[in-house]
């Protein structure tokens, strides 16, 4: 029988997993065209370097957290997880800082650049950009879980002599 | 005679273990303390007044001022706290590496250390990055959004914002090697009873 240990950790990955793949999907897909008094436009997640950005990372962390779903339990690979861990809750965190901010100013403007908000010609693309973001959200507090959790099993033997 | 077989197996065993110096993390600490108190500072004071003339009534032209702050962004604000935490951490490590190496909970310091310089490197790379790609904006514009370009009108605020994000990627990069050298600091205790990671 598995133990609930493993059992608690797999769950967790999968759940890293699921938003990362999530939060590239939303953000890839979101496509808007339209018409506002004759001005064609479109908005896709490319018109931003921050997007594609957010897209790229989280693909890369989607991967490695696909890899990491099938590793036997015994392992000694588990150390480098730990390092890769970190690395990659670094590179999640960068890339929903910059997508935060680039949506930020899409949403509210910025008034003295003279930078007018454009999610209210484009709801739907922020809406989906929105949640988007909301995932990438959840995969990095999963992953910071995780991280926190392989760290306290390791430490567990010091805990336990302290 | 046992316990003499384990006083030597200890002694071979920690001589062997290559133990980081520890002036080498105190001058990262220090370079990393600059680097964050300097990207700080440097956004933190970031200002520039320009004045326009809009109009001439008759003789006397109408002046306009406008000012670029970094506190319009609040990008720039969320990088000058996150790079302000950062420089107070880097302080506190420093001052509890010269001042207080005595100070310990339940055998806990290497591990709260490790833990608290991970939170940093976090912390840092959330505030350049967001930084980062704000000013890449304010730089280039986006023909998308009809957003213009910035940098040509407010040359030095632009400037200044580029030298503090620098400073910032060398400070995360500076975090980055502190923060393996605290883990590997927390890992090379010599740990009888360990064997495999539990996943």
């Amino acid at each position: 029988m598995i133990k609930p240990k493993r059992l608690l950790s797999l769950l967790l990955r999968f759940i890293a997993f699921g938003t990362t793949l999530a939060a590239v999907i939303l953000m890839a897909t979101s496509h808007e065209k339209g018409t506002f008094f004759a001005v064609s436009y479109e908005a896709k997640y490319t018109d931003t370097p921050a997007f594609k950005y957010f897209v790229i990372a989280n693909a890369i962390v989607t991967v490695y957290g696909f890899l990491v779903l099938f590793l036997p339990p015994g392992s000694p690979i588990w150390r480098l997880v730990l390092a890769l861990d970190l690395v990659f809750i670094m590179l999640l965190i960068s890339s929903i800082s910059a997508a935060m901010a680039i949506a930020q100013v899409g949403k509210n403007g910025n008034p003295r650049a003279a930078w007018l908000p454009v999610c209210g010609q484009i709801t739907k693309f922020c809406n989906q950009v929105t949640g988007a973001l909301v995932a990438g959200f959840i995969a990095l507090i999963t992953y910071i879980i995780l991280l926190l959790y392989s760290i306290y099993n390791f430490l567990n033997p010091l805990f336990e002599k302290a | 005679m046992a316990l003499q077989n384990e006083d030597k197996l200890e002694v071979r065993y920690s001589s062997l273990q290559p133990k980081p110096k520890k002036w080498v993390l105190l001058m990262l600490r220090l370079l990393a303390f600059f680097a964050t108190a300097a990207a700080t500072v440097v956004m933190g004071l970031n200002k520039e007044t320009k004045t326009l003339v809009v109009a001439t009534v008759g003789t006397t032209p109408i002046k306009a001022t406008l000012t670029a702050k970094f506190q319009h962004t609040p990008a720039f604000v969320f990088f000058v706290i996150a790079n302000g935490l950062a420089s107070i951490h880097n302080l506190v490590m420093i001052m509890g590496d010269l001042f207080g190496q005595k100070l310990d909970y339940k055998g806990l310091r290497l591990a709260m250390i490790a833990i608290l310089d991970m939170m940093t490197v976090a912390l840092i790379s959330g505030g350049a990055s967001a930084a980062a790609f704000m000013a890449e904006l304010g730089k280039n514009g986006n023909s998308h959004a009809r957003w213009n370009s910035i940098c040509d009108k407010y040359k030095t605020f632009c400037d200044h914002g580029g030298g503090a994000l620098i400073a910032s990627f060398a400070a995360l990069i500076l975090m980055l090697i502190i923060s393996v050298m605290s883990i590997i600091k927390l890992l090379i205790k010599p740990k009888p009873d360990s064997t495999t990671v539990v996943p």
